[in-house]
């Protein structure tokens, strides 16, 4: 009894000696703090980047008001605020000022207040922002009756309706209705978009099939030879059929002439706030609003309407205003294009190297190559599928099957094809790695069941090993799709081009028109920031294309997710 | 039995149940050895002694039991130690009928003793000798795993019963000589009988040493011998087996 | 039918119980190498049609990579090397032109660890006849209810065909898997140790279920637990550093054994 006694009364005693001094890094507490301070850190600056982007991009398309500002000169500036800043005025500037303003400016140290306005009015002004410092400011107003309006060219406009113009008859502001105002816009619009459709859809149409023709002469011409009977008869054909689709293109080109006609006759006078005038036709203003005048409700409605553009219409102005419809489909062609590309390479690659290949050497050597693979740098990957895959397959295609189009390249260049493939070689290795993770987390003693109730190595891969590693694989195509998305300089030597004339889908066999070069959302990105003629009207468009992007891809991302979820529940206990 | 349990309890159980076994064998011997000098030296305190001791032997033999059930659940014991525990409840059993044997000659010294002194009462002792060796040499025999031995005691056992027949026959005259004396030459019989029948029971003993040596049964067996013997005996003499 | 009297071949002492049908397999100095370790010692022992053999033997003895040359499950193995026979219908499994796959649908495996695989318990079950290119849904159902009868699972899972068979107790998955054993109506079923992962009930139902079994098919049950072997088994095999020791019938062997390491071992007087 005593010496249980005392074997306690020692063991406290060294309890309480221990406890002193532990040590704080064995506890390991400074460590958790740290991981944990980088962890918030980490997703701190996440989150601000979105919240950034997030908040630059929604509010672009806000109609904001227009002001009118009065100059110390008496000159009058109208246009939106867009944004304000604090800057240093040079000496000689400063000496320049009326005392006034001068003793404000040296007040603080010789800084001033300006505001940058968007006037639009490119055409007359030949500047679309202009800074006004606040000295120089002699009366701000936001006056009604002031438009915003986007026009088909030259940008916006700033300024006020003055008359309607049809024919020769002129109506001046205020002897028609906001109602007649928009109904006559709305069908300028409509008609505009039937020229455009007569145009594009079915002038190309006809275009194209006269294309055809002249194709399909060329082809027999180089395989039977120009003197051949065969020659003869197809430049019949084709004459015969040239002769028709002309007749048709006639016939379109007349009814548009007259639609152009009808519109050019719809005139719309506008003066800008110094009064000077621009006569346009109607149809010629995409969308307009009195941006002092209209309610909350209307200021949604042209925010969303302009969303919708934004979203389903083609680029204008050198990709500064306008849809970016063609870089959305682009973008989105294109991925799916590198996912059906790399997936089952990868995954058969991957199947061969862990199942397959006898394990050795050579094995581990390809292991390594594929592995770092993923460390090359982008622009090498363009550089090999424009050497590679355009020029030297795409050659050899052009000469194969389509003689008749050279020296026009149809697969010796760039395109979606091959941006895809490139892509895919790039994001290979993401592949390969995870699935072979995958392959490898199946545990032995599934493959082994298999084996012993006579299944072959195949029959086990097929039904079991695969089926039981697929949420693993899709982890990896889903790693390889949102790094593929995401790419852009491999792009820009392979296909991806600053303004596409045609979506590489359309309705004419084979439908999918994988030699068209193509639009890319990231790359509109890069062009609309620093590649267009107006830097201050493309910075916000950068915002909200890279809010797109991300939403696009985080959208991609999510319906491949939802999916390997689903496989997951399938086979509860897998780890991927 | 090269080398130790891997649970050394188990060996100091089974060391245990034989210590038991042999303490038992030791009392039943000095029970027979009181009863029967009870009865030669007509001391009735000490056939009376002999009498209760039997409870100590008892007493051993429901803890040798108890030992056995507790090994037969605990260690699910196989082969060597399976038969080895299963002979050790045997043998109790069998050692503990002895000592009842012991206290029935006890309890017929008891009524010998009063009346007057027979003359076949000195041949006991010889027979009582060889009864006692055998038990003694038997028990060795087991504790040890001494197979010969063993065998050499199963032998034995045809003198005993050549001894007890001998005595029956001596007993049967002085009957037939004198009236007075069937009563106590009756309990001279009953006590010739018990001591033979330990005879028979050391070789049960003997038996269940070679079971547990060889694994088997012995190839000689006990009641074909005896068979034969008690055909032998109804042949040369009138008498029926007691 | 009585014990054969003991005989003694290259260190191998023998006292099997005969099956009325001959023997299933024939095992003849059978040496197996891991590389450069030999695992397996001049092995020769005869599987009898119809009884159950139990492999005893501490860890590491062999027992485990003996049952599963049988069906050569051991080829996944790099570095392998055998020498000797293992005869099925008088043909050597190893032989080179020996079809491994066709080998293997003439055995049934049930493995330590229950494992089925992620499917409904009616495929799992049929499995065997999905991998040899039955199509049938009538001979698919009637192989599954049979299989499942055999397996005592049948009235259990006879409700819940179509759920995951992962849904099912340990005891319930590893009667699952001696159905998807049986169900390609194997003539050897093979089992390493099919008890050490389930509870003492469970135990004992797989424990009746062998004894239906037996009879019917010829079993191979590779144990470490004796009093099992001692239930389940007609013959036994022990097994010691790759070597077999002695083989006879099971009540020798646990009785009275023949050779003294056999007995230290039963005995549990080892190491």
């Amino acid at each position: 009894m005593n010496r249980l006694a005392a074997a306690t009364a020692a063991r406290g005693a060294a309890t309480a000696r221990r406890q002193r001094v532990t040590d704080l890094s064995a506890q390991g507490e400074p460590f958790l703090w740290a991981l944990g301070g980088a962890l918030a850190f980490g997703c701190v600056m996440i989150v601000g980047f979105l919240a950034l982007v997030f908040w630059n991009g929604l509010v672009t398309f806000y109609p904001k008001p227009i002001a009118a500002v009065t100059l110390a000169n008496g000159e009058t500036i109208a246009g939106e605020p867009t944004r304000s800043e604090r800057y240093k005025l040079s000496p000689e500037l400063l000496a320049q000022l009326p005392p006034a303003a001068k003793a404000e400016v040296e007040a603080d140290d010789g800084y001033a207040m300006r505001t940058l306005y968007r006037t639009g009015n490119f055409d007359i002004y030949n500047e679309d922002f202009r800074w006004v410092p606040a000295f120089n400011v002699a009366k701000v107003e936001y006056p009604t009756g002031i438009i915003f309006a986007e026009r088909i060219e030259w940008g916006i406009f700033v300024g006020r309706i003055k008359a309607l113009e049809t024919g020769e008859t002129r109506r001046e502001a205020g002897s028609f209705t906001e109602a007649e105002l928009r109904a006559a816009h709305e069908e300028a619009r409509a008609r505009w978009a039937r020229i455009r459709h007569i145009e594009k859809n079915e002038i190309g149409a006809v275009n194209y099939r006269l294309d055809e023709e002249r194709l399909r002469l060329r082809r027999v011409e180089l395989s039977k030879g120009a003197d051949s009977p065969a020659y003869a008869e197809a430049k019949a054909r084709l004459e015969a059929r040239q002769a028709e689709l002309q007749a048709r293109y006639d016939a379109l080109a007349t009814e548009a002439k007259a639609l152009r006609a009808e519109n050019e006759a719809q005139r719309i006078v506008l003066a800008e706030i110094g009064n000077q005038e621009k006569i346009l036709p109607l149809s010629a203003l995409v969308q307009f609003y009195e941006a002092n005048d209209i309610g909350l409700f209307a200021k949604l409605g042209v925010y969303f309407s302009r969303w919708w553009k934004f979203l389903s219409d083609e680029p204008r102005e050198a990709n500064t205003e306008g849809g970016v419809l063609p870089a959305i489909f682009g973008t989105f062609a294109m991925t799916i294009l590198l996912v059906v590309a790399v997936a089952p390479f990868g995954v058969v690659t991957a199947l061969y190297l862990r199942e397959y290949a006898k394990q050795g050497r050579m094995v581990a050597v390809v292991r390594i190559s594929v592995n770092n693979l993923a460390g090359v740098p982008s622009i090498v990957y363009g550089v090999f599928g424009l050497g590679f895959f355009a020029y030297i397959l795409g050659g050899s295609i052009d000469q194969l099957f389509f003689p008749e189009r050279l020296p026009n390249p149809t697969f010796g260049t760039g395109g979606l094809l091959w941006a895809s493939l490139t892509l895919a070689l790039l994001t290979v290795p993401v592949v390969i790695v995870a699935t072979e993770e995958a392959l490898a987390a199946v545990p032995r003693s599934m493959r082994e069941g298999s084996l012993a109730c006579g299944a072959s190595k195949w029959q086990t891969i097929t039904r079991i090993v695969l089926p039981r590693a697929m949420p693993g694989i899709m982890t990896g195509i889903i790693l390889a799709m949102a790094r593929g998305a995401g790419e852009v300089a491999p792009l820009m030597l392979v296909g991806v081009v600053k303004l596409a004339p045609e979506l590489p889908v359309d309705g004419f066999f084979p439908f999918i028109h994988l030699e068209r070069s193509f639009m890319h959302l990231g790359f509109h990105i890069y062009d609309v920031g620093f590649q267009s003629r107006n830097s201050e009207a493309g910075k916000p468009m950068v915002f909200v294309t890279t809010m797109l992007l991300i939403g696009l891809i985080a959208l991609m991302n999510a319906s491949a997710i939802l999916i390997r979820n689903r496989l997951r529940r399938k086979f509860a206990g897998s780890q991927f | 039995m090269s080398q130790a349990h891997t649970v050394r309890k188990y060996d100091e159980d089974l060391k245990e149940l034989n210590n038991m076994l042999a303490r038992m064998g030791g009392l039943a011997e000095a029970q027979l050895k009181t009863a029967v000098e009870a009865a030669v030296r007509r001391d009735t305190d000490l056939a009376a002694q002999t009498i209760e001791n039997d409870d100590l032997i008892d007493e051993l033999e429901l803890q040798i039991d108890d030992m056995v059930v507790k090994l037969l659940a605990l260690r699910q014991p196989m082969a060597t130690d399976l038969r080895e525990i299963i002979s050790a409840l045997k043998v109790s059993a069998e050692i503990e009928r002895v000592a009842d044997c012991a206290t029935n000659i006890a309890k017929r010294a008891i009524r010998l003793n009063e009346h007057p002194s027979v003359k076949g009462v000195g041949s006991l002792p010889r027979l009582a000798e060889v009864s006692q060796q055998m038990v003694k040499d038997v028990l060795d025999a087991y504790i040890e795993h001494d197979v010969d031995k063993a065998l050499d005691v199963w032998h034995r056992d045809e003198q005993l019963d050549a001894l007890h027949t001998g005595l029956f026959r001596e007993l049967l005259t002085y009957m037939l000589e004198d009236p007075r004396n069937i009563t106590p030459c009756t309990h001279m019989l009953f006590i010739s009988k018990n001591i033979e029948r330990i005879g028979d029971h050391a070789t049960n003993i003997a038996e269940m040493c070679h079971f547990l040596v060889h694994g088997g049964p012995m190839r000689e067996s006990r009641s074909r011998g005896k068979l034969a013997q008690r055909a032998a005996a109804a042949k040369d003499d009138t008498g029926s087996g007691a | 039918m009585p014990a054969q009297a003991a005989t003694a071949n290259g260190g191998t002492i023998y006292h099997l119980k005969k099956g009325e049908q001959g023997s299933a397999l024939d095992i003849s100095d059978f040496c197996l190498w891991y590389g450069s370790s030999q695992a397996l010692f001049d092995v020769t022992m005869a599987v009898e049609r119809g009884l159950v053999t139990a492999l005893i033997g501490p860890s590491g003895c062999g027992k485990s990579t003996l049952l599963r040359s049988l069906n050569r499950m051991n080829d996944l193995i790099d570095g392998l090397v055998i020498s000797g026979n293992v005869t099925l219908d008088n043909r050597n499994i190893y032989d080179p032109r020996t079809d491994v796959i066709a080998l293997r649908k003439r055995m049934g495996m049930v493995f330590q660890k229950p494992n089925p695989f992620p499917m409904s318990i009616y495929e799992n079950v049929i499995y065997p006849l999905r991998v040899d290119g039955v199509r049938d849904k009538g001979v698919l159902e009637e192989t599954a209810e049979r299989a499942l009868k055999g397996a005592a699972l049948w009235e259990e899972a006879k409700d819940r065909l179509h759920e995951s068979a992962l849904g099912l107790s340990g005891g319930q998955q590893q009667r699952l898997c001696i159905a998807r054993a049986i169900a390609g109506d194997p003539e050897v079923l093979l089992m390493d140790e099919p008890c050490s992962a389930l509870d003492p009930i469970a135990t004992a139902r797989i424990e009746e279920l062998i004894d239906e079994l037996s009879g019917h098919y010829s079993i191979v049950i590779v144990t470490h637990n004796m009093q099992q072997a001692a239930r389940v088994s007609d013959n036994t095999a022990f097994m010691y550093l790759g070597r077999l020791i002695e083989y006879g019938d099971t009540d020798s062997i646990f009785t009275n054994p023949k050779t003294e390491k056999t007995q230290d071992y039963v005995t549990g007087r080892f190491g």
